[in-house]
């Protein structure tokens, strides 16, 4: 075995931060397929009769592959791209709309997503837990649509004022756990998640009962943002393409977290509080300007993922706004964890479950298999992702020297 | 660490790697398998966010495709559900891209997307549960209403007439006019029995405003939970209103009702609850002998017919209004037993309502 080989092969049996994230995506995807399995009749059928025959049994093998290999084909066709239509594409020069949707789509989803959960990460790596993105997002959402609708501007003014509105929204919420921390001491895990009901409660009223409820209706529906305060379609409303500037703007919220985080003294402030407090504090960090800073700008990046979310896609509002599991204050979470709270990693995670809940769809499209296999896969990589000792135990992995695996948080309450 | 370990077999990797080559292979060679018989009519259904399983119109709309297939086995039904409203837009393209003979969206919510996509593709047919999208380019879509307040006046006759406390209750999900239509309906039923028997039975939950409440825009006040999920809600409500002397809760609030249902069950006997939307004896059978009727939305059937129509070709836009006399709406007997006597007296308003002989406007009787 040469030299080269034999390091390749070190690197991919001693546990690290990224083999360990790409294992728990392979176990995600082999407990996808036990679901697919165990929950298609005719797979399980095939499986019944295998003791009949070796012609059976090898018939239960076909079959398995064949369901679960048509599944994920389509989950990639539908999240990526298909590869015949994008020849077709090609070669004709036709058809690109179709050829372009999923990656669009992927794209579409991803970009609210990756600010929330920049949001989400920022406030991780200061040791501090976010759980009220959501209601962050949702009154972004909603002082975004107050600014985006009720006031006419030129584009160039107004689309800046309705994103800056929605940060604002966030702020306002993220700012009661932030002081309610810093001057009372009390848990943010706490109020940041009961704080998601207040605000899921305030849209409904913002919807059924003020100036934002569409003319004419007396649903739970908000007007339309004025064309000058949407994120146009990014390639133009004729390309059939609904991936838009928000794209740009999440694009915009990378570099600064990287500058932020890596290059900023504030930021550095912030990753010492949340490595060791007691030496923050020691070295001279003013924890309370700390604790309200994070607040703020995980509030404000949830803000503006809420207003991103609206301003690009729906251009209304209405009660099933960033509701269940399509909240991505809630799946920034889990996609901020599974990206290690670093903003290179939450791009990936991102672009992953969005095209995890994308290719979904065309999953179920293509072959009657409830989408919700993708929430299911998304779960358990993100299980596998908090527990690396059961992949190290599973993979059989070296453990690392002292030092490499660096934990994803800190202990919630410190 | 030992050399001995370094050489340990790393079972793990080596099936991920392995896993992984196979997953690109068959995404690479793989052929498509599916796809047979003759030409099959695809109906295919965009849930709200309730899903497939709610129990309520999401649930009947389904249903409704199923027993379309069950008349027609040309038919093959798929449904894709939303997890937010930004997910409209792409699952109605999907369908689009499917090749759908007919798409079918459920809900107001969908308006707005349903109308872009039917403006977008004017061959695509659809049809829209319990809305009526304003701007529509072509004749492609197929609003279903339900005129519910003519089955709840029922409903609201037969609580009033069952009651032995002299005293009803009723709640909603929503403050919405498809909410309110059933509790305006309800009110009037009553008030009606109230005007015809020279009794007093009493209302909780809901007061109609003046006017004419027969439209699906009247407006009122009265108790709603806020959403269409939280079930520990809908049992303190109907625990309330039993406390306050009510023996009959009506909620309109889809599954939220189930709660009430408990809250009838822990009251006892003589407690019981009128259902809504779909049969409650059917879709909730176990807890049959706790409801005294249902107000019926015939979302199944509306949806059942519109994508047979499509299929065999006769699929016309427009509106479809359900009411009594084309069982759009009715009111379903449950399992608790009612006198042949109130029967035959609802029998002859069913044909007052479908005359137009008695109003349905709850303000056309006096309030107790």
């Amino acid at each position: 075995m040469s030299e080269s080989r034999r390091r390749w092969w070190h690197r991919l049996t001693t546990r690290s931060p990224l083999l360990v994230t790409l294992d728990a995506l392979i176990l995600g995807f082999v407990v996808g397929a036990l679901v697919i399995i165990t929950t298609t009749a005719s797979v399980l059928d095939a499986w019944r009769a295998m003791f009949s025959s070796w012609a059976a049994f090898g018939h239960a093998c076909k079959l398995t592959a064949d369901v679960v290999g048509a599944a994920y084909r389509a989950m990639f066709t539908g999240a990526v791209v298909d590869p015949r239509i994008f020849w077709h594409a090609l070669t004709t020069g036709h058809g690109w709309t179709l050829a372009l949707t999923p990656l669009s789509e992927t794209l579409t989803y991803a970009a609210p997503l990756i600010i929330a959960s920049i949001g989400v990460g920022i406030a991780f790596q200061t040791g501090i837990f976010n759980i009220g993105a959501n209601g962050q997002a949702i009154l972004g959402g909603v002082a975004g649509a107050y600014m985006g609708s009720l006031v006419h501007l030129p584009t160039v003014v107004h689309l800046p004022l309705t994103l800056a509105a929605g940060i604002v929204g966030g702020v306002v919420v993220g700012l009661v756990p932030g002081l309610l921390k810093a001057y009372t001491g009390a848990h943010e895990v706490i109020v940041t998640l009961m704080l998601n009901y207040v605000v899921a409660a305030l849209l409904i009223f913002t919807l059924l009962s003020t100036v934002l409820q569409q003319p004419g209706q007396q649903n739970d529906i908000s007007r339309t943002l004025t064309p000058s305060a949407q994120l146009a379609p990014l390639f133009g409303a004729a390309s059939g393409l609904r991936v838009n500037w928000g794209l740009a703007v999440a694009a915009l919220v990378v570099i600064f977290a990287w500058w932020f985080l890596e290059r900023s003294s504030l930021g550095f402030d912030f990753r010492v509080t949340g490595a060791n407090p007691q030496a923050a504090r020691a070295s001279g960090i003013n924890a309370r300007a700390v604790i309200v800073l994070v607040f703020v700008i995980s509030g404000g990046l949830a803000g503006l993922a809420g207003i991103v979310q609206l301003a690009g896609t729906t251009h209304y509002l209405d009660g099933g706004f960033l509701i269940g599991n399509a909240g991505i204050g809630f799946t920034a979470i889990t996609v901020s964890l599974l990206g290690r709270n670093r903003p290179v990693g939450i791009v990936w995670s991102s672009l992953l479950f969005a095209g995890l809940g994308v290719g979904g769809r065309a999953m179920q499209v293509a072959t009657g298999i409830p989408l919700d296999l993708a929430t299911v896969i998304q779960s358990a990589v993100v299980l596998f992702v908090a527990t690396p000792v059961l992949v190290q135990e599973i993979f059989r992995l070296r453990h690392a020297a002292a030092g490499e695996v660096r934990l994803a948080t800190s202990g919630w309450g410190s | 660490m030992s050399r001995g370990d370094s050489r340990r077999v790393r079972l793990g990797t080596w099936l991920g790697t392995a896993s992984l080559l196979a997953g690109s292979l068959t995404l690479g060679v793989g052929s498509v398998s599916a796809q047979a018989a003759a030409k099959p009519f695809k109906a295919c259904v965009v849930t709200d966010t309730g899903g497939i399983n709610d129990k309520s119109f999401n649930a009947s709309a389904w249903k409704g495709m199923q027993d379309a297939h069950a008349r027609n086995k040309n038919i093959v039904p798929s449904y894709l559900s939303s997890s937010s409203s930004t997910d409209y837009v792409p699952n109605i393209n999907s369908f689009v891209h499917e090749g759908c003979g007919i798409i079918v969206t459920v809900g107001f919510l969908m308006d707005q997307a349903t109308q872009q996509a039917a403006n977008a593709h004017p061959k695509q047919k659809f049809a829209i549960v319990d809305d009526a999208p304003q701007h529509l380019k072509y004749h492609n879509v197929l609003a279903l209403q339900y005129e519910t307040n003519q089955a709840a006046f029922l409903g609201g006759y037969l609580a009033a007439a069952m009651t032995h406390t002299g005293v009803v209750g009723t709640y909603g999900g929503m403050q919405f006019p498809s909410v309110t239509m059933y509790m305006n309906g309800f009110v009037a039923g009553v008030r009606y029995f109230d005007k015809v028997k020279g009794a007093a039975v009493k209302v909780l939950g809901w007061t109609p405003a003046k006017g004419n409440c027969t439209l699906a825009t009247c407006n009122g006040t009265g108790t709603f939970v806020g959403n269409f999920t939280d079930q520990t809600a809908g049992k303190t409500i109907a625990a309330n209103d039993f406390a306050a002397g009510a023996d009959i809760v009506f909620p309109v609030a889809g599954s939220v009702g189930l709660g009430s249902v408990v809250a009838a069950q822990q009251a006892g006997r003589g407690h019981s609850i009128m259902w809504v939307d779909s049969n409650g004896c059917v879709s909730d059978a176990a807890d049959c002998s706790w409801f005294i009727g249902t107000v019926a939305k015939g979302v199944e059937a509306s949806v059942r017919d519109a994508v047979l129509k499509a299929a065999s070709g006769k699929f016309r836009g427009g509106t479809y209004l359900g009411t009594l006399k084309n069982q759009g709406t009715a009111l379903d007997y449950g399992g608790i037993p009612v006198p042949a006597a109130v029967k035959k007296a609802i029998a002859a308003i069913t044909k007052g309502i479908e005359s137009g002989r008695i109003s349905i406007n709850p303000n056309s009787y006096p309030a107790k």
